[in-house]
């Protein structure tokens, strides 16, 4: 667990400024279709269905999320169906998640359900990642 | 280790209870009961929020940070500190002043500060010295504080059939916007929203 939070803490690149006007906040009963876009942070416990981009994602356990994320740090707690792009994702035990998640590392909570792959990328693989979602996604 | 007893944990538990290596996994499965736990404060909106959610409070709050192409829908409050490019629906919708929305706004009660393109319809209305809205604003309820920018018509149309929104347009605005929404009860406008 202190590893986890250690990785929690790695300020990448994208990084946040101020992380509490950066942080958004997406409650149980929004929903959004379309795409989000932030170099902050975003909280997710309501239902989104499209594109993410966010230095860091934490989808809570009730959330929903359907589409493609894109991101530094991912932590997922509710139900997720897509792809994952980010360097550290955390899966907590109530996660529930269809799909594939390309990661450098992974923190996997007992209980998780995952159908899907998760394939291993290196660091570099994320840092054209701008580019690739343009032309992929 | 680890791994494998995670991965086996279904099948150990219930098909391979003759097998010879069973206590020792036995032994690393008990923990079981205590994750299981755990991942119960999960299912309750709080606990991921330790993660860092200084918002808690607020229903939704889209930072000045966040950009979002596409519809929001709400039954409860928003708070739009960032860029929309769509509409928003909430119950109450406060647009912050360095925020922008190319798109209509509907609420019960829209507080703009920021900037919108488009429409507002809600049935309160309030503009503050800071407000930019280049479209129209239909309500039943409006204050505009010295200093908005308006571009665009004040309608007090909201929840009003088609044939008397055309008489009401006609109108002078303020009058119009004044005077009927006094005289309702409030039973008369509930329905009509």
């Amino acid at each position: 667990m202190p590893a986890l939070s250690r990785l929690a803490l790695v300020k990448l690149p994208l990084g946040s400024d101020d992380a509490d006007s950066s942080a958004s906040h997406l409650g149980k009963a929004l929903r959004v279709r379309g795409r989000l876009d932030t170099s902050g942070i975003i909280h997710i416990y309501g239902k989104v269905v499209g594109q993410i981009t966010a230095d860091r994602l934490v989808l809570g356990a009730d959330g929903y999320v359907e589409g493609d994320v894109v991101a530094n740090d991912v932590r997922i707690g509710g139900r997720f169906t897509g792809r994952i792009f980010a360097r550290h994702v955390t899966l907590d035990s109530s996660a529930d998640i269809t799909g594939r998640i390309f990661h450098h590392t992974v923190t996997v909570a007992k209980g998780a359900r995952i159908d899907g792959r998760m394939p291993w990328r290196p660091l570099n693989y994320f840092e054209t990642l701008e580019h690739l979602r343009e032309a992929q996604l | 280790m680890n791994m494998f007893t995670r991965s086996d944990k279904v099948l150990d538990q219930s098909t391979q209870n003759t097998n010879g290596a069973m206590p020792a996994r036995e032994k690393a499965e008990s923990p079981a009961p205590t994750a299981t736990d755990v991942k119960r404060p999960y299912a309750s909106p709080q606990p991921i929020s330790d993660v860092g959610a200084p918002h808690a409070r607020t229903a939704s709050v889209i930072s000045k940070a966040l950009k979002i192409t596409g519809q929001l829908e709400s039954t409860e409050d928003i708070q739009v500190d960032g860029e929309v490019d769509g509409d928003v629906r909430g119950h109450s919708v406060k647009i912050g002043s360095n925020a922008k929305v190319k798109g209509s706004v509907y609420g019960e009660e829209v507080e703009l500060s920021g900037t919108i393109e488009g429409k507002i319809e809600a049935k309160k209305v309030v503009l503050t010295s800071t407000a930019h809205m280049s479209g129209d604003v239909i309500h039943q309820d409006i204050k505009i504080e010295s200093g908005a920018f308006i571009d665009g018509h004040c309608r007090p149309e909201l929840g009003k059939s088609t044939s008397k929104a055309v008489h009401a347009a006609a109108k002078p605005v303020v009058a119009a916007s004044v005077t009927p929404v006094r005289d309702k009860t409030p039973a008369e406008i509930g329905p009509r929203a």
